[in-house]
């Protein structure tokens, strides 16, 4: 089944997607590496950074592997780099 | 502000940060420590001159996460007081302050090393990022060493 969510994209992501933000439907029940590669799959510039990112579901961290994601309709996904505040 | 619990106060901002508001927001009677952990951008890195920094942040979850950290430190150290942390956004001038993190407590050993552990854990938890813009190179997207998902996946410190 599928679901529509959110996709935020941030620094390098966002240079590479040229977007921001994005509405995307996906199977709602998915691992976590292949949410991202359906991002991956939409925007083939992030394979630049497929080693280098963890992704958020419900601003909760998940890295990329087998882990099961379940998204419900609304639901926000980001795509995460390397961190580099303070 | 005696009374009640200690107070959690969490800023995300495109205004210069004020190291004297962050200490005034922690001041308390009952506290004989402020610890003031402020971090500021440098103007070169590796030998490259850098002309500007720009920050940007997932900012609800930033602010989950800096909660996180105010939790983390209660747990470590139940005497500190209030926690303060401001973390500037946007376009910050070389020099000025990017973080700034206050601890009360009623001893100075406590709020020292909660100021410690929040920079730290700020550094690798907190979703914020930071592009240095060089004078005669590409700007780059930073990482931080203390991130726990830099460099390959194979190498990767979490699960």
């Amino acid at each position: 089944m599928n679901t529509e969510v959110t996709v935020l994209y941030f620094a390098k992501s966002a240079e590479l997607t040229g977007v921001k933000s994005e509405i995307i439907r996906v199977n709602s029940e998915l691992t976590s590496l292949q949410l991202w590669q359906e991002l991956e799959h939409k925007h083939p510039k992030l394979s630049a950074v497929r080693e280098q990112v963890v992704l958020a579901v419900r601003r909760e961290y998940v890295s990329v592997g087998e882990q099961v994601v379940r998204l419900r309709h609304g639901d926000e996904v980001a795509v995460i780099p390397p961190l580099s505040g303070g | 502000m005696e009374d009640g619990r200690g107070l959690d106060l969490i800023k995300l901002t495109t205004d210069k940060l004020s190291t004297d508001a962050v200490s005034e927001s922690v001041t308390c009677s009952s506290c004989g420590a402020i610890s003031l952990f402020i971090g500021t951008t440098r103007d070169h890195f590796e030998g490259k001159r850098v002309v500007q920094l720009e920050y940007e942040a997932y900012v609800p979850m930033a602010e989950l996460e800096m909660r996180k950290i105010c939790a983390d430190v209660r747990r470590r150290w139940p005497t500190v007081r209030h926690i303060c942390i401001h973390h500037r956004l946007g376009v910050v001038p070389v020099t000025e302050a990017s973080v700034i993190i206050g601890v009360s407590s009623p001893h100075r050993s406590d709020s020292l090393e909660a100021v410690k552990y929040g920079i730290d854990a700020l550094k690798s938890t907190v979703p914020i990022w930071k592009k240095e813009i060089y004078e005669s190179e590409e700007p780059c997207w930073k990482e931080n060493s203390e991130c726990l998902w830099t460099g390959s996946r194979a190498e990767r410190k979490t699960t």
